[in-house]
């Protein structure tokens, strides 16, 4: 049975605490852009930046703990990112057609 | 299931069919589908009934159809089943045949209506007929409870029928009211019988009748006669009867002269077991028939508007037949109720002649002169007429001179029939003096000059086929039963009815040859009396000469008033305060202030939704950061 617990490289194994750097780092640039840009392709985009941040959590921890279910969750979650995409860009698409959005507030007609 | 059985079902689902094809598709039906299909039923039906009657000719036994076991609850059980013996096919008869011929007059009647209303009208009149039908052909007392209050409901419809008229919807619904009452008491007679006999079919209640405690009885036949004086217009619950006259005239032949208010009449014939045991209520029965007939009669000596004195006189000719029923003598009421369906339609169905002629003119001071112009129609209302006096040789002669005569010589009752007939015999000669003010004024004087129209037209075949039929009828209804007139002659309608009724307690004795003849040559004086009153005016108008008694007659003996101020007033006052303290506080206050803190909440919160996506997502984020906080913190500390 091959061992997935060591990430095997020329120097040694790296350590768990390196990818989860990464991937914080990661989350945070993508949430900052949810945040602060207008544009919604580009906030679509954000979005997977931090899914995919999750998903290196996921397989670090997989590889720490020596476990599947990580890598299998992270799976998941890109068929759901992929299907969140689709759906995400075929209403942008739809608004496109009757509207040029270059800013998401502009979409605020069920505001309060 | 036998074809007898059969043929009883099919009397009752061809009136259901025909009612509910009219009312389904009243937009769509060509109007001679319409005139096919409404009458057509009624016609079928009176064919069933007729199986039926041949039936009951050659054997006197009464059939107990069950179809099903309706309802099956501890140890009450309802049998779906119709009791069919001579007084249901008599019934039958009446229903289908004078209500057929009624129905098809109304074909010419309501010509005038649109299509909508005219197929609306037919599938009324077809509910009436099958809730009448379901009355008599009732075989326990919940289907009689569903037959009564679906005929209160026709009625209420056929009312109301003209309903953008103000006046009509109120008196559709003072009947409905009426009737209600009466609804209640019989209802509430079916829960003491039940309680008493744990039965409700009739074969079960009346097989237990003799082993059960008088006062029971008694109290069961009271709460039936409320039921019956309601349906049937007696007094005290009568004031929904003239009021009823804002339906279309057929619907007054056909529902308030000729079916229904004889209902009550039926009933007391049916229950006949009962109240052969019950004398009090029996009496009571008989009492307030003779008073209703003396103060109907009173009342129809001043109206004007002819519907309302046709009306007041039914009230007056079932009074006759609440006192036949109420002695004992069920043939002479049946026999009554037989000859009142046919000349009362009669009078009814030519006055609607005349009012169709009229332009929908009622008061008969502005008629005159039909007498030249609509010869046919007053031939028949004349024949009618003079049979509702009671004049040889016309049918109403020989019932109304069998109901007296039977009064008469009841030797049972300590004398209190004698004095019923003594009031009968007064409440004749009135007749008399009304139908005759009626004739006279209305068809036999010179034209008024208010008359609507210069130059009336007879009604049209349609309408003037049913009142030629109903107008020999009259002539020939006597033949059946001419023992009145004739003593001892045959009496075809009280050996019919035997079986079901049981026969006359008494003999008739031999002096009512001269009751008879005093009777009726005094009622035929007073009709012509009448004439000296209103056109030759050999005596001043006799009301004017005493006011007094003219407005209380005018008043109609201030029922109204009272009920008005006894029951009307009080409860709208309740309504009001009602509305003012409670409705409007409470049950309108509530949900209102509920909606305030609702739209007020929903305001503020709604400043949230902004609009701006970042302030979403912060909450979002926020949210986030706080729930992983948390379990940070409790992995931590906890």
């Amino acid at each position: 049975m091959p061992d997935y617990g060591q990430f095997q490289s020329a120097g040694g194994t790296l350590d768990t605490r390196w990818f989860l750097l990464v991937a914080s780092i990661l989350f945070v640039l993508g949430a900052i852009g949810v945040l602060v840009r207008r544009n919604p392709i580009v906030i679509l985009v954000c979005i997977e930046l931090m899914l995919n941040a999750v998903n290196l959590t996921l397989i670090a921890f997989s590889r720490q703990l020596n476990n599947l279910e990580g890598q299998l969750f992270a799976l998941m979650t890109m068929v759901v990112a992929a299907s969140e995409a689709v759906v995400g860009l075929a209403v942008l698409v739809d608004i496109f057609h009757f509207r040029d959005v270059e800013d998401v507030d502009e979409l605020n007609e069920l505001r309060g | 299931m036998g074809t007898l059985q059969a043929v009883t079902l099919a009397i009752l689902l061809l009136p259901a069919a025909g009612a509910t094809v009219l009312g389904m598709g009243a937009f769509r039906l060509p109007r001679r589908a319409v005139q096919l299909i409404g009458p057509g039923v009624v016609w079928l039906a009176f064919l069933c009934v007729l199986v039926l009657f041949a039936d009951s000719l050659s054997q006197a036994k009464a059939h107990d159809f069950t179809y099903w076991t309706w309802v099956q609850s501890g140890s009450f059980q309802v049998p779906a089943n119709l009791y069919v013996d001579r007084l249901t096919v008599f019934m039958g008869l009446v229903i289908t045949g004078v209500g057929g011929l009624i129905v098809t007059y109304a074909v010419g009647y309501m010509e005038h209506e649109t299509d909508g209303s005219y197929a609306r009208f037919f599938c009324y009149m077809d509910l009436f007929i099958l809730s009448m039908l379901l009355l008599v052909l009732a075989g326990n007392l919940v289907f009689l409870i569903i037959g009564w209050a679906a005929v209160g409901l026709s009625s209420y419809l056929l009312i109301g029928f003209y309903y953008w008229r103000y006046s009509a919807v109120v008196a559709a619904r003072k009947a409905f009211v009426m009737n209600v009452i009466g609804d209640v008491g019989l209802i509430l007679a079916a829960f003491a019988i039940f309680a008493s006999f744990r039965q409700v079919t009739y074969s079960g209640v009346f097989a237990s009748v003799p082993h059960s405690d008088g006062f029971a009885l008694e109290l069961i036949g009271f709460l039936l006669l409320v039921g019956g004086i309601a349906k049937s217009a007696q007094v005290p619950l009568h004031t929904w009867l003239p009021d009823a006259m804002e339906g279309p005239t057929p619907v007054s032949a056909l529902i308030h002269a000729a079916t229904m208010v004889t209902a009550g009449v039926y009933l007391i014939a049916r229950m006949h077991p009962i109240y052969d045991v019950a004398v009090f209520s029996h009496y009571t029965a008989a009492g307030i028939g003779a008073l209703s007939a003396l103060l109907a009669g009173c009342i129809a000596m001043v109206q004007t508007d002819i519907k309302r004195v046709l009306a007041y006189s039914t009230m007056s000719q079932i009074g006759y037949m609440f006192l036949a029923v109420g002695i004992g003598a069920y043939g002479a009421g049946l026999f009554h109720l037989l000859a009142h369906a046919f000349f009362k339609a009669l009078l009814f169905m030519s006055a609607g002649s005349v009012i169709h002629a009229m332009h929908d003119e009622q008061d008969m001071r502005k008629f005159g002169g039909l007498w030249r112009d609509m010869r046919v129609t007053s031939v028949c209302f004349l024949i009618g007429s003079l049979s509702l006096v009671g004049v040889f040789p016309f049918v109403g002669f020989f019932s109304k001179e069998l109901v007296l005569g039977d009064a008469f010589s009841d030797p049972n009752g300590g004398g209190f029939p004698q004095v019923l007939w003594v009031i009968g015999f007064l409440t004749a000669l009135l007749t008399g003096f009304y139908t005759g003010r009626m004739w006279w004024i209305a068809f036999w004087r010179p034209p008024s000059p208010e008359r609507p129209v210069e130059h009336p037209h007879e009604a049209p075949r349609v309408m003037m086929v049913p009142v030629v039929i109903l107008t020999v009828l009259t002539c020939v209804g006597g033949l059946l039963q001419i023992n009145a007139g004739f003593h001892p002659g045959w009496k075809l309608v009280e050996e019919f009815l035997a079986p079901a009724v049981g026969p006359l307690g008494w003999e008739a004795r031999g002096i009512e040859y001269l009751v008879t003849a005093a009777t009726f040559l005094l009622g035929l004086f007073t009709f012509w009396l009448a004439y000296y009153f209103y056109i030759q005016p050999r005596f001043s108008v006799w009301s004017a000469r005493v006011p007094r008694l003219q407005q209380l007659l005018e008043h109609k003996f201030y029922f109204d008033e009272v009920y008005d101020a006894l029951f009307v007033r009080p409860l709208d006052r309740a309504a009001r305060g009602g509305d003012r303290w409670l409705e409007q506080p409470v049950l309108e206050g509530t949900p209102e202030e509920v909606g305030v803190v609702a739209t007020s909440s929903a305001a503020a919160l709604s400043l949230t939704e902004n609009g701006y996506f970042r302030a979403y997502m912060l909450v979002f984020l926020g949210g986030a950061l706080a729930g992983a906080a948390l379990l940070l913190a409790y992995r931590v500390f906890a």
